[in-house]
């Protein structure tokens, strides 16, 4: 089985006075857990969004999902901290990066109304279209010790 | 003329108090009650009463944390009120639909939160009260100052 630690990408530093580029992914991730606030990029539908904790999400309708549920976020591209970020390839396995997200509702939007017309044909539709939406509560960034 | 600065800053009492995130570490259903109100002897009530006889048992022992009021409202046409906890309440018209089609509705009130109908594609996906974890962008806090 392939190391995972083979699969990361990118561990960078940014600014100038954080001490060198740390060599490792869990010495990456040790630092940017010890750091107050972190933030994820993870994708979900196929699309990408840059979330915190506490953040709420707006998602098209997910389907076999019900209110108050729990969902694992599986693909998660990137985390990081104020001066830390490790980035996966493509992803950052979830044995090492938990985070959870709740259901909170499934909703509708606005009535959005479209309206089709050309002129001197004759031709003009109305349609009116209410789009279904799943909001989702993220969870607290859980990143596992790897020295228990 | 110049007034002395004051050097303490002075703390808000507002700025101490926490934003409700429902779903981050527990979540609380909001819907708390719903009403349907029937008419016993006109025929748009026809499958509502159906829907009473058969369906609205099974559904209410699903959804132990709800309130199930049946209220009969005589020349009335039926309707479905879902109250919530944030105080708003959400009224849907039963006239129309087949017992499925009333089970549907009643869904859809027990998964809305009760918050008013907004657009919800821009502007409003992501939803933080997050300060962000990397800080705002600083000219003076780079490797290589721009130098003129």
């Amino acid at each position: 089985m392939r190391s995972w630690l083979a699969g990361l990408r990118n561990i960078s530093a940014r600014s100038f006075h954080t001490p060198a580029v740390p060599g490792s992914a869990s010495d990456a991730l040790n630092l940017i857990r010890s750091q107050p606030s972190q933030y994820i990029i993870a994708s979900i539908v196929g699309r990408k969004y840059i979330l915190a904790p506490r953040d709420l999400l707006t998602v098209p309708h997910l389907k076999d999902v019900r209110v108050g549920d729990s969902i694992a976020l599986s693909n998660i591209h990137e985390i990081g901290s104020r001066e830390y970020t490790l980035r996966g390839d493509p992803t950052i396995p979830s044995t090492r990066v938990k985070v959870d997200a709740t259901v909170v509702e499934h909703t509708k939007g606005k009535m959005e109304v479209v309206f089709k017309k050309k002129r001197r044909k004759g031709y003009q539709k109305t349609i009116k279209n209410k789009h279904p939406y799943t909001r989702l509560r993220i969870g607290q960034i859980e990143i596992v010790d790897s020295q228990p | 003329m110049a007034s002395a600065v004051s050097s303490t800053k002075h703390l808000l009492r507002a700025s101490l108090r926490s934003t409700p995130a429902n779903g981050y570490t527990s979540y609380v259903p909001q819907c708390r009650k719903i009403v349907l109100s029937f008419c016993q002897r006109f025929p748009s009530s026809t499958n509502t009463r159906t829907f009473l006889l058969n369906d609205l048992e099974r559904i209410a022992k699903k959804n132990p944390h709800v309130e199930f009021v049946v209220k009969q409202r005589n020349g009335q046409e039926p309707v479905a009120q879902g109250f919530y906890v944030s105080g708003r309440d959400k009224v849907i018209p039963l006239n129309g639909f087949e017992p499925n089609g009333i089970e549907k509705k009643i869904n859809l009130l027990l998964d809305s939160s009760g918050a008013k109908i907004t657009h919800l594609k821009r502007g409003r996906v992501v939803e933080s009260s997050q300060e962000s974890a990397r800080g705002i962008w600083s000219g003076m806090h780079v490797d290589k100052p721009f130098v003129i």
